[in-house]
């Protein structure tokens, strides 16, 4: 029975992180309806700020992390002032392959320093031993990152729902024309969804990094992987991201850890959460808690 | 005025005339073109690997170990991507290279029709033994994943304590990973004495809980990878988490890790910190933490040409100068022989390179041989395991006894 017990705690373990990396993805398509391609590259940016702070500057690891996090709040908020509010207006397809654009500036960037091409962890600043209970396990890593995801999303829905700016954010989420005609300044909430999703993208980096280590390849990838999170979430919804995140962090352990090894099944843990996600999406087409919009002419 | 005419003229056929001349007086100039991944997927690897190449070429243009001739080998970056892989190699063929050398699995296998019919001798960083098939032209550095991990198989089979070792491969989902697969099947089937529980292919793990717990459920006790080092780092930091990581080589109730050339060396410790400890990792090249003569010479190449520690210290450095070791000594060989350095000669140099004409370039444990039936290099891996942080030496290298009965 710790098995199965075992399993669904790396399933909500797994499925909390994932969440954390897809909430930025959440947050810019809540503001402005856009995917945005370059997360990824945020999320690892994130991650080498921290190791870079603690390691070359000597910055102890828990004010690196917070200050990783204040700096991808102020660079994502800086892209979306140079690269993307003149497109404010513009067809969605034009500023999603803008975000491609950027994510191959940032891949580049990222390329010139060591960063790109080397391997790296951070150093060790948690204890070492899991902590147990009847047969489960859990590292700190792990709680820690389940902590501070739980943290950052419960403070990121209390802001949309009870902050005016949250709320504004919302309202150009609904409409911006109708947001500006009302005095809500959609570019100044741009910014601000872009750089609420660097903040919480640099949370994900670095719980992932110290996680798997820190390779650019595999922490970039996170934000390709996280897709069907959200859209099984449902595009634009934080719960969503949550709910979702858990579920797919549930069937791939429960894939890996029941089908795996078992009738010649390899790698369902990659495969199941798909499968998933098309039956869902067939029942709900915009996802467990996505909005489904209605426009009467 | 005629008179300063005939002058000027004269004059310019003299400096046309002494320019030529210095130009043959340089020697010729030998072509290669190397395409691989210097940024993008794998350039932990490709970077230090081309740094390899680039600063061996330098130092043989420098030295003058081919006399007046140099070589200009262009080393650009494909991104892992195997249509700039193809871009490259099209334009290096107008270039007129002699030699080309290659990087990833998947664009050796999808450019392998057009060696053929460019009939050019190719060394490539990958060693998937499915290069070699139906191909004359393509020539792997060292033996085959497919032989490192029956080596690694044989190796648990003969130190293994009690009843038959019980072994998984974790993969990479792709050719470079499933590769070596049937390989273990066949020496299994052969009678090597270990038994196969399970083959697991992984992806972009974050926890390899459920894995590992799967693992031991079924008393597997050695975990061999055929992959990248991340996946590995991942899973044996959640196996030393789970309290599941053997503290000596097949200690009963734990796991014993252990991979192929790509799982291993710097970049794993790098990643996994301590939870490397007694990683057992296989591969044909000397590392600088066995001092020797060979790594002696890699770390001074790497600082006559400023490399950081690290590029000095990885083992695809190292690979990086073995290629180009392993081109430099063909092309040498060529001239030796009075023959014209060509994609004709060189080919036939390679194959030649067998019993008293074997090379043994310094970055290897054992020499390279190629002949027309046998275009794996080096044969001879070396094992090495974690040990305090850093790899050792485990035994002397030895070949793989079953890949020879399987083949």
């Amino acid at each position: 029975m710790s098995y199965f017990f075992q399993i669904v705690v790396s399933g909500i373990v797994v499925g909390s992180i994932y969440a954390l990396a897809a909430l930025g993805l959440v947050l810019v398509y809540k503001s402005s309806r856009v995917a945005n391609f370059a997360h990824g590259q945020i999320i690892a940016a994130g991650a080498f700020i921290t190791y870079y702070l603690t390691v070359s500057i000597g910055v102890p690891v828990f004010f690196s992390f917070l200050a990783s996090m204040i700096i991808t709040f102020f660079l994502a908020m800086s892209v979306e002032k140079i690269f993307l509010r003149r497109l404010i207006g513009e067809p969605i397809i034009s500023v999603i392959m803008v975000t491609i654009g950027l994510g191959s500036i940032l891949d580049g960037l990222i390329y010139l320093t060591p960063f790109g091409s080397e391997n790296f962890s951070f150093p060790v600043f948690l204890p070492q031993q899991p902590l147990s209970l009847g047969g489960v396990s859990i590292s700190w890593t792990q709680l820690v990152g389940v902590i501070i995801t739980f943290i950052l999303i419960g403070g990121l829905s209390w802001f949309f729902k009870k902050s005016t700016i949250g709320i504004s954010m919302r309202a150009v989420s609904d409409d911006q024309f109708a947001s500006m005609s009302v005095g809500i300044s959609v570019p100044r909430v741009f910014g601000l969804a872009w750089a609420l999703a660097g903040l919480s993208a640099a949370a994900a980096g670095c719980i992932i990094g110290n996680i798997t280590g820190l390779n650019f390849d595999t922490l970039h990838a996170f934000g390709i992987v996280v897709f069907p999170v959200i859209i099984l979430g449902g595009l634009d919804s934080i719960l969503g991201a949550v709910v979702a995140g858990i579920i797919i962090g549930l069937i791939q352990q429960f894939s890996s850890g029941y089908l795996d090894g078992n009738w010649g099944l390899s790698g369902t843990g990659e495969v199941m959460p798909y499968i998933i996600l098309v039956v869902v999406l067939f029942f709900k087409p915009h996802g467990l808690f996505g909005i489904h919009e209605i426009e009467r002419v | 005025m005629k008179s300063k005419s005939f002058l000027t003229a004269l004059l310019i056929l003299v400096v046309m005339f002494a320019f030529t001349a210095s130009v043959n007086a340089g020697g010729k100039v030998y072509k290669l073109g190397m395409s691989l991944a210097i940024t993008g997927p794998t350039s932990d690897a490709g970077n230090p690997y081309a740094k390899g190449t680039e600063d061996y070429f330098k130092f043989v243009n420098e030295t003058k170990i081919l006399g007046d001739d140099t070589i200009d080998c262009t080393i650009r970056d494909d991104q892992y991507k195997t249509d700039v892989t193809k871009r490259n190699f099209e334009e290096y063929l107008d270039d007129g290279i002699v030699m080309y050398l290659n990087y990833s699995t998947g664009s050796t296998l999808g450019l392998k029709r057009d060696f053929e019919e460019e009939e050019i001798a190719v060394l490539s960083a990958s060693y998937h033994a499915g290069n070699l098939d139906d191909s004359n032209y393509i020539f792997l550095p060292i033996a085959s994943y497919s032989d490192q991990l029956v080596n690694l198989a044989e190796y648990v089979a003969k130190n293994h304590k009690g009843g038959k070792a019980k072994v998984a491969l974790f993969v990479h989902p792709s050719a470079f990973g499933r590769g070596p697969v049937s390989d273990v099947e066949k020496a299994v089937a052969a009678g090597l004495n270990i038994e196969l529980v399970e083959v697991v292919e992984h992806g972009k793990d974050l926890d390899n809980t459920a894995m590992l717990k799967r693992l031991m459920s079924k008393n597997v006790q050695y975990v061999i990878s055929q992959t990248i080092q991340s996946p590995v780092a991942t899973m044996i930091k959640d196996s030393q988490r789970l309290g599941l990581t053997a503290s000596s080589f097949g200690e009963a109730g734990k796991l014993t890790f252990m991979g192929a050339h790509y799982t291993g060396g710097n970049d794993l410790i790098a990643l996994a910190g301590n939870a490397t400890e007694n990683y057992f990792w296989i591969t044909a090249f000397n590392i600088t933490s066995v001092p020797g003569e060979g790594t002696t010479k890699q770390l001074a190449l790497a600082k006559l040409f400023g490399r950081d520690q690290k590029a000095a210290d990885s083992h695809n450095y190292a690979a990086g100068i073995m290629v180009a070791q392993v081109a430099t000594e063909a092309i040498r060989r060529a001239k030796a022989a009075g023959l014209e350095v060509n994609k004709a000669n060189l080919y036939k140099m390679l194959n030649g390179m067998n019993g008293a004409n074997a090379y043994s370039p310094y970055t290897t444990t054992g020499p390279v041989t190629y002949s027309k039936t046998d275009r794996m290099g080096v044969d001879m891996l070396q094992i090495y395991s974690v040990q305090n942080g850093v790899f050792r030496a485990v035994g002397e290298p030895v070949e793989s006894e079953y890949m020879k009965k399987i083949k």
